[in-house]
């Protein structure tokens, strides 16, 4: 849903650099205005560093009584006498769900941002990408609700089909198990909320690459594939990945649609056929409201977590955007 | 969401249909249409002959086959590196119509259900005495809690994101600057949860003010606040340099200038951002979860005490084990779906519409 | 700028609009049942003490009791018109959190406070804890041929802590002789949440289940390996219904309302009862009432209709809260205590034993 905000650049306005000359007799007006948006800049700023420091000083306690069990434990039992409790089972499965996600939205959203820039009449290219980005528009808890109510049931036959066929692979194994409320399922809905963010982002990269290099592609006597393969793909990479990373953000910190679809356990499994699993978003959620003192910090650290590989993530899909912003504007 | 500058890049070049020289011939549509006739006949026979059943297997053998015959065609006609293209042009179609059948999934699934339960009095009914094997009750009072919310968090976010974006394009320089624009950056990662988290721990515990409507909506301004500033920063870049110069060469002062030129003609673009934010987190439900806990009467009031907001009355009522709360929840669905698509198609418009003046 | 307070204007009107429209929010139909007419009736002392009352109370908690609670609340709307009670089911656990945090006026848990968590309240005699009403916790079952199911309480504990994986174990072969047993995976459901319906359910397996049956501590929080968590007892019962091979448990009214399979539990005396309100009562009759005003539940009653599985649910609330909204609680307590306990059977809950009752109202008044 960040699309906006990490676009490819638009290039400098040339505004920023031409001020007014400062006059010596420069109105109050302007002096009050620019003291005004410093100051609400300096509020921003400083409001988010104090949410930083109170989630930081919140978040103690728990780290310092897990230590670096923080990581390795699997159980969540924060406010029981002993605690016990970790991040790794949430850790895992906030990051397996994602990561099948994206296995599953890259190719069709791609695909898709193919057939509408290169492939579809101008036209249809145009109202089949509108759709698409409805999809973005369509609130995370009605594809929860969706995903448990219409999706669930109905992938029973797919995974069973899966789990048959492809047993020998590890994630698909354990035939033998009733399915339901998966990870599988998890990662398809995740997959949907995904989809729109890499298309939307994919069809910007594409149409960026400069029209001469196609039409070279093409003089050259190459098929439409060929002049995808050639020119668009590579002039396009970098953006794609970007878009990638930017999804998988969005997978990472989704919660209520994980909260509905997936049937909580506190294990590392690789079986994403098997019903269970849960991700830190989703533990919050379902945990807030009865965790003691050490359980919401242990939550709080355990968002940390969450926090930090997703801004991770947005960091680097930024800077390999503005890569390949320069990439198509140097070749264009 | 593509922002604003969706409509920006250059416009698609005229790619001319399918060139293939090479191959002995040109497959003509009648015989792709045949061949991939052809497929979905011997589909058809299979699965009258063998035990082989299910509507969707249907869909998905029928698609092989005709992609192989369709396939196998060309490459008797055309030639193999024929067949490579239209391999590659099958999986985009079929990639751009899995994309649509998920979206039509998705919402006639949830017209479907939703029409099915919506009345008249479940817009002008709360849950407010509604027993559990009660067939009534509406979500009234959910509706007046996300209006109440969400007109908060844009009354808190708005300005705020405005006179950042201000500060950003025009007075910014230096370290503060580097440092504001970094935290923005740094927002705009937050999952919601955590904010909601943060809310919770900090507004409604730390400081004892409990569940409300207002925690609800400092949670959705954290989430709006970063969109804001962005979407405005963009838009207020792109006002041409030569409308401010016109103004400066006049005499007008710098904030008269802001005032009355810059951001009237960026005003569709920031509308539109603003638009889309409070689409974006009209749909949220997590940071609600947090912090405005859900209630079953109406609050006038959301500055005290629990509120419930329409997504959060999805989740509650979609969490029930009872049909007449699913039921109540897919009207709820439907509602809150009509409410953010609305909101994302006016924007589009807006900027569709500001497009074709500039 | 024209547009933008164009937008602004069109959101302040639909605002003004929608609170405009609060005013003549339309009463609910079903809130003019005649179901409460003849209780009213019986009591009309107890009735006219909330009658005079104005407090807006929210409370939070236990799933056990909130079809019940809802049921009450809907009823004593007419009692006491001056009163707005909301009720969120967050489950056990998170009623008592939130009552410490005083984000909410009253918690409903189904089992008492503990030492730390009386601590954390400020103190014993902090909290006042009221007996309410009783039930029965199932044990709901997705199987669509197995029309009636009998387990001993071993099998039970065997099937929750997943040491008996498949439906046509011999275990429950056993205790059903010539039932259509499919050969399928048994699914656990068990709560996510901090649950007092998980900590009566543990409990009575540790109690009732062979020694070594059952290792694993009874707590709010789950704790066995097998299964996967669901939340609340909505959360429970709607899995259970989704899958095909399901069990779960949770109080009486989920899975009758939503026509779920009720397992018939082997109890000390040899019987196979099903949860009714006769069977708890009956295993009510053998707990033992503890000074705080809690009670002890006997978890192996000897009787031969006692349902082992039954336990009472309680009203929490702060003995020094706000004065308005304190008074106005007791009168509903009082209320639920006398008249709404005839509207406990109706739901598939069990009335408390007149000496229980006694008791809570004394304490109560206190």
């Amino acid at each position: 849903m960040n699309v906006e905000s990490v676009e490819t650049p638009t290039p400098e306005s040339p505004a920023r650099g031409r001020r007014p000359a400062r006059r010596p007799g420069r109105r109050v007006g302007d002096r009050v205005f620019q003291a005004l948006t410093t100051t609400v800049g300096v509020i921003v700023l400083v409001v988010l560093t104090v949410i930083t420091v109170f989630l930081f000083v919140k978040a103690w306690p728990a780290l310092h009584s897990a230590g670096l069990g923080f990581f390795t434990e699997t159980k969540w039992f924060p406010d029981t006498n002993p605690p016990t409790f970790g991040v790794a089972a949430l850790l895992w499965g906030t990051l397996l769900s994602s990561v099948v996600a994206l296995l599953i939205a890259v190719p069709v959203a791609i695909g898709s941002a193919l057939y509408t820039t290169e492939y579809a009449p101008a036209l249809v290219g145009r109202w089949v990408g509108y759709l698409i980005d409805l999809l973005a528009a369509v609130p995370s808890v009605v594809y929860g609700f969706w995903g448990v109510t219409f999706l669930v049931p109905r992938m029973v036959p797919l995974q069973q089909w899966l789990a048959h066929h492809l047993g020998f692979i590890p994630l698909f194994g354990d035939p033998d198990d009733l399915f339901g409320k998966s990870m599988f399922a998890a990662s398809v809905v995740l997959a949907l909320m995904v989809l729109p963010i890499v298309a939307a982002i994919s069809r910007e990269v594409f149409r960026q690459v400069p029209g001469d290099m196609r039409e070279a592609a093409l003089a050259l006597g190459a098929t439409r594939w060929e002049m995808i393969r050639t020119a668009v793909l590579p002039a396009s990479r970098s953006g794609i990945v970007g878009a990638m990373v930017l999804g998988l953000g969005r997978a990472l910190g989704e919660t209520i649609a994980v909260a509905l679809v997936l049937a909580a356990t506190f294990d590392i499994n690789v079986k994403i056929l098997k019903p269970g699993g849960n991700t830190i978003a989703a533990n919050v959620a379902t945990k807030f409201g009865d965790a003691g003192d050490l359980g919401r910090s242990a939550l709080v650290a355990s968002g940390l977590v969450l926090f930090a590989i997703t801004l991770a993530a947005t960091l680097v899909a930024r800077s390999v955007i503005r890569r390949t912003g320069r990439a198509v504007t140097g070749l264009a | 969401m593509t922002g604003p500058s969706l409509l920006q890049g250059p416009p698609p070049v005229a790619v001319p249909p399918t060139t293939l020289s090479r191959g002995r011939g040109r497959l003509r549509r009648p015989q792709a249409l045949a061949a991939a006739g052809f497929g979905v006949g011997v589909t058809a026979a299979a699965f009258a002959l063998t035990p082989m059943q299910g509507r969707a297997d249907f869909v998905v053998v029928a698609w092989l086959f005709a992609t192989v015959a369709y396939l196998g065609i060309a490459a008797r006609i055309e030639g193999r590196r024929s067949v490579v293209d239209r391999l590659a042009g099958v999986l985009m179609v079929t990639a751009a119509g899995v994309c649509l059948l998920a979206l039509g999934s998705v919402l006639i699934y949830t017209v479907v259900r939703g029409a099915r339960a919506l009345s008249v009095d479940f817009f002008t009914h709360s849950m407010k005495g509604v027993g559990p094997r009660d067939t009534t009750g509406g979500a009234y009072h959910a509706i007046i809690g996300t209006l109440e919310e969400v007109l908060l968090a844009t009354l808190l976010s708005v300005p705020a994101g405005l006179l950042v974006a201000i500060y950003l394009t025009e007075y910014g320089t230096g370290a503060l600057a580097k440092a504001i624009s970094a935290m923005v950056d740094v927002m705009v990662g937050i999952p919601s949860v955590i904010a909601g988290l943060f809310i919770y721990a900090f507004w409604v515990l730390a400081l004892h003010q409990g569940f409300s409507g207002f925690a609800a909506a400092l949670a959705l301004s954290i989430l709006m606040l970063p969109i804001v500033v962005r979407s405005a920063e963009e838009m207020i870049k792109l006002v041409p340099a030569s409308l401010r110069e016109a103004s400066y060469a006049l005499g007008i002062t710098r904030w008269r200038t802001l005032l009355r030129i810059v951001l009237p003609t960026a005003s569709a673009g920031i509308t539109t951002g603003v638009m889309l934010a409070v689409a974006r987190v009209t749909g949220e439900t997590a940071p609600l979860l947090l912090t405005s806990f859900g209630f079953d009467s109406t609050r006038t009031n959301p500055f005290s005490g629990p509120e419930e907001s329409l997504p959060l009355y999805v989740f509650r009522q979609a969490s029930s084990a009872f049909d007449t709360a699913i039921d109540r929840a897919w009207a709820a669905a439907l509602t809150l779906i009509v409410v953010v698509v609305l909101l994302t198609v006016a924007a589009r418009l807006l900027t569709a519409r500001n497009q074709l003046k500039s | 700028m024209r547009l933008r307070r164009r937008v602004l204007s069109g959101l302040v009107a639909l605002c003004a609009l929608a609170l405009l429209g609060t005013a003549c929010e339309a009463a609910n139909p079903s809130a003019t049942d005649t179901r409460a007419t003849g209780t009213a009736g019986t009591a009309p002392a107890n009735a006219a003490a909330g009658a005079k009352d104005t407090a807006s109370l929210s409370g939070a908690g236990s799933t056990f009791v909130q079809s019940m609670l809802q049921e009450w609340i809907k009823q004593y709307a007419r009692v006491a018109p001056g009163v707005s009670i909301n009720y969120q089911g967050v489950g056990s656990g998170a009623g008592i959190q939130q009552l410490t945090s005083k984000t909410v006026d009253f918690a409903g848990s189904d089992v008492a406070l503990k030492a730390g968590e009386k601590a954390a309240t400020g103190g014993p005699g902090a909290v006042v804890a009221v007996p309410w009403v009783a039930g029965g916790i199932a044990v709901e079952y997705n199987l669509a041929k197995v029309k009636s199911l009998k387990l001993s309480p071993d099998t039970v504990a065997g099937i929750f802590s997943g040491r008996i994986a498949k439906w046509n174990d011999a275990a429950i072969k056993a205790d059903n002789p010539g039932a259509p047993l499919p050969k399928v995976g048994i699914q656990v459901v068990h709560r996510s949440d901090g649950s007092g319906t998980t900590q009566v359910f543990t409990s009575y397996l540790k109690a009732a289940a062979a020694p070594g049956r059952w290792n694993f501590p009874t707590d709010k929080d789950w704790h066995a390996p097998a299964g996967t968590g669901a939340k609340g007892s909505d959360g429970v019962t709607q899995a259970v219904k989704q899958s095909p091979g399901a069990i779960g448990y949770a109080d009486v009214s989920f899975p009758k309302l939503s026509s779920l399979g009720m397992v018939e539990i082997r109890n000390q005396a040899g019987q196979f009862v099903a949860p009714t309100a006769a069977g708890v009562t009956a295993a009510l009759a053998e707990a033992t009432p503890k000074d705080d005003g809690s009670l002890t539940m006997n978890y192996t009653p000897t009787a031969p209709t006692a349902y082992p599985i039954s336990t009472t649910t309680y009203l929490l609330f702060a003995r020094a809260g706000d004065p308005t909204k304190t008074q106005a609680l007791r009168h509903f307590a009082q209320w639920a205590l006398t008249d709404g306990q005839n509207l406990t059977e109706s739901l598939d809950y069990a009335p408390l034993p007149p000496p229980i009752v006694t008791a809570a109202l004394a304490s109560v008044s206190v």
